[in-house]
């Protein structure tokens, strides 16, 4: 879940993708495929794309990857594996991707995992609790690599 | 390596050591991490930030385990081995 977030951040912001729900400044620096013009294997993954978010458009970063239609029929079916219930919940999934998209500064990742979250329950004091563990946690990891502090906990510590 | 001496437990003043029993018992450990005695350094930093952290982790309207995931996520992210 963390290298699909971080690596759909990284095509989003690199390429300039308009975010999909704050009102975006951005002119994407590539085309983007319109969804009447794609193959209906593409537009089949699309549908399910705006199903699984509730969405009634397609999220940018993936009509990029409509590109190679077969690219993105595989990375989007890894990417809805990982973020469906399983051990770990929808909702706590993306709250995690939030934070991974505030840590990593992705304007689109913010956009696109704050509102799933909110859909699937965010309240705003779970915001504001979230939004503190990443700042606490951006402050000791910045200090324990500027010292380069050696981790002390036992790998095996709380192992289940 | 630390470029920096971290400061033994038993090295603070004891004021921050019953705060290092406290972070110990937090945890359920038996030792004092090298972030918490590194932070005491300077006492007038690290206690607050200690109690900021402390309150920020408690179960609340997330659990504490769902903010050690996120505490996990952003040292993921920040490549922070620590």
């Amino acid at each position: 879940m963390a290298g699909t977030t971080h690596a759909v951040n990284s095509v989003a912001d690199g390429l300039r993708l308009p975010l999909d729900f704050a009102l975006s400044p951005r002119l994407a620096a590539v085309p983007l495929p319109e969804v009447g013009e794609v193959a209906p294997e593409v537009k089949a993954v699309f549908d399910e794309i705006m199903t699984f978010y509730a969405m009634d458009h397609v999220p940018a970063v993936y009509r990029w990857m409509a590109r190679d239609g077969g690219f993105l029929q595989g990375y989007w079916r890894a990417v809805r594996e990982a973020f469906s219930d399983r051990k770990l919940d929808r909702l706590t999934k993306e709250i995690l991707a939030f934070a991974a998209s505030m840590t990593a500064k992705s304007d689109y990742g913010v956009d696109f995992h704050l509102r799933e979250a909110r859909r699937l329950g965010l309240s705003d004091p779970m915001l504001t609790e979230a939004v503190e563990v990443v700042q606490l946690f951006n402050t000791v990891t910045k200090i324990a690599d500027a010292l380069q502090l050696q981790p002390d906990f036992p790998h095996t510590v709380g192992k289940r | 390596m630390e470029i920096v001496h971290v400061t033994e437990a038993d090295e603070l003043t004891p004021e921050d050591q019953r705060f290092c029993e406290a972070t110990k018992a937090w945890f359920k450990i038996d030792f004092v991490p090298k972030m918490s005695r590194v932070l005491l350094t300077i006492p007038e930093f690290g206690r607050p930030y200690g109690r900021a952290s402390r309150r920020a982790m408690m179960d609340g309207a997330l659990t504490r385990a769902q903010k050690e995931l996120i505490a996990t996520m952003v040292s993921a992210i920040n490549v922070c081995e620590y």
